[in-house]
């Protein structure tokens, strides 16, 4: 049987003082040992939901319970069992890569010799050892946030809440970071990411939950969220800027039609649909240079998820 | 995972958030010395300029006078600006998210406050002496003295920090604090020279009390008289520890 770890019932937000609204009504339960993303645009609420998780904040309405005790009532035994990855400027920039990782072991109450260990193994698995005399400030943007990881390793979380621990990171860390989250949770921890990364983040996640403008829209497996998208295809067309409107203008009838990237359009098809947009894109006068049929990805879930609340 | 006894643990925490401050000033201590000795020793210098010869009293008030200048530059304006700036820059949900006491995580802001004000106010106290041909008086009680001076001083920038709702208002208040105290409150002149007004307002000030143990103490030694001005700014050390404590906004209590 699944053990829940977090249980969130109706949770909701204000700030300043009632009259701006973060969270609206959460109600999720997050279980032992699974990794679960939590999706949405800026703003949507997701910091201020983490931060009523972690204790920083308490739910105007509504309860947040870690492993069966209120959050808000019990911070100090909730801050023992969980480590956070915040966004936030990193708070040791003066100090060694070593010893920020070190001292931050040693504050999750390591004995030194444990704190040692863990703080030489943990350089070593960021690639980070040649670096760990250098101070933190002096490193990369991209460096500082794998040091900043690293002090959320260090210690005997059963727990991890990373939000968004991908950011300012290049390709190669990044996959290092994904590759480090599986490691984890394959040692059975708890893993909670907040990430904009939706399509690095698929790889990774067993279930997810779409927040937007506070709300919670969906939570469920990945498989299942894509399901609901499943009679219909992703369409990419690439194509010269200039034939952007008239592309437009011709699948209007078919769905939304969205630019992605510089020369790249998207849309959502219906699967009967497939065969007459396909001729229609075919037309030469339309200047595309290349077009492929996708089967839905999160991404797709996540926007059509948006779209749902929006016309509601 | 050993086990470490919660009581012990009090410590080990007290003593790796020391660690962590003396290695942020160990970065930063030659700034540190630079820009909290430059003003206190321009201002020794042009005071020195400006009133020629004068009683070795009034020298010795001046003297004083800037290193309780120094303290406040230090210990209110640089560490409330740094405080607000750390305040709006994230860094404290750092702390906030470890398992720490808020205590300790006060004590390690003070702590913080004192090292970076005690360079200037050393610096200030042997060159004054050099510049005036002043001798002062010292002895060993001056340390815990002058700790429990700047503690209480420090307090009032770890409190500005928290409190104000920006770096830029921090900055203003800080200033004005700054000009405020040290020209028109007795810590460069004596209390009975200041306008009646001012009298009463330098009474709700640690640095009154400051300024007079250091004069005390400096020029004619520890004396009976000053348990009450230390034991005044042991309360004003212990109010402004309970003032920090309820405004910083820590985890959720």
């Amino acid at each position: 049987m699944l053990e829940p770890v977090y249980e969130l019932e109706d949770v909701t937000f204000y700030y300043k003082k009632g009259r701006y609204k973060a969270n609206d009504g959460i109600s999720l339960t997050i279980y032992k040992g699974e990794i679960i993303g939590i999706l949405g645009p800026n703003g949507a609420g997701k910091t201020t939901l983490i931060k009523q998780m972690i204790g920083h904040l308490a739910p105007t309405v509504g309860s947040v319970k870690f492993q069966r005790q209120e959050v808000s009532r019990n911070t100090k035994d909730v801050v023992k069992q969980i480590a956070y990855y915040s966004q936030e400027t990193f708070a040791l920039s003066f100090l060694k890569t070593w010893e920020a990782i070190y001292f931050t072991g040693r504050l999750k109450g390591l004995s030194k010799k444990e704190a040692k260990q863990q703080t030489d193994n943990i350089l070593l698995r960021l690639g980070m050892e040649a670096y760990r005399n250098k101070l933190v400030s002096k490193l990369s943007g991209g460096q500082r946030r794998l040091i900043s990881l690293g002090t959320t390793l260090i210690g005997q979380a059963s727990v991890i809440i990373l939000d968004e621990p991908t950011n300012e990171l290049d390709p190669l860390k990044r996959k290092l970071v994904w590759e480090i989250i599986r490691e984890l949770n394959y040692k059975g921890t708890t893993i909670i990411l907040v990430t904009h990364n939706i399509l690095e983040a698929e790889k990774v996640v067993h279930r997810v939950a779409v927040i937007d403008n506070g709300k919670l829209l969906a939570i469920d497996h990945v498989e299942k969220l894509k399901r609901r998208v499943d009679q219909r295809m992703r369409l990419e067309i690439y194509a010269h800027e200039a034939s952007f409107q008239k592309i437009q203008d011709r699948l209007e009838g078919f769905g939304k039609v969205e630019l992605v990237e510089d020369a790249k359009l998207t849309m959502l098809i219906e699967k009967h649909s497939i065969r007459p947009v396909i001729d229609l894109i075919q037309d030469e006068a339309l200047n595309i240079s290349q077009y492929s049929l996708l089967p839905p990805s999160l991404e797709d879930v996540y926007s059509m998820l948006q779209e749902q609340q929006r016309s509601e | 995972m050993r086990i470490i006894h919660p009581f012990t643990q009090i410590f080990i925490e007290l003593f790796i958030l020391f660690r962590i401050q003396i290695a942020i000033v160990r970065h930063q201590l030659w700034w540190i010395i630079a820009m909290s000795a430059i003003f206190p020793v321009v201002t020794l210098i042009f005071l020195n300029f400006l009133l020629g010869d004068s009683s070795q009293d009034q020298l010795a008030r001046l003297i004083i006078g800037n290193m309780v200048f120094s303290i406040l530059l230090m210990g209110m304006n640089i560490l409330g600006q740094d405080i607000s700036y750390q305040k709006f820059g994230g860094y404290f949900t750092y702390y906030a998210s470890l398992p720490i006491r808020k205590v300790n995580f006060i004590l390690s802001l003070l702590f913080y406050g004192i090292l970076t004000s005690l360079p200037s106010f050393i610096i200030v106290f042997i060159l004054g002496q050099r510049l005036y041909e002043v001798s002062l008086h010292f002895e060993w009680i001056l340390l815990p003295v002058a700790l429990l001076a700047i503690f209480s001083v420090v307090g009032i920038g770890v409190l500005m920090g928290f409190l104000s709702p920006n770096p830029q208002f921090t900055n203003i208040v800080a200033q004005f604090l700054l000009m405020f105290v040290t020209f028109l409150t007795p810590v460069m002149i004596k209390i009975t020279d200041l306008p009646i007004i001012l009298q009463w307002i330098s009474y709700v000030l640690p640095t009154t009390y400051v300024a007079n143990i250091l004069h005390e103490m400096l020029t004619v030694g520890w004396t009976a008289s000053l348990f009450k001005e230390v034991f005044i700014l042991i309360i004003f050390s212990c109010i402004s520890y309970l003032l920090i404590s309820k405004k910083i906004h820590w985890r959720v209590q």
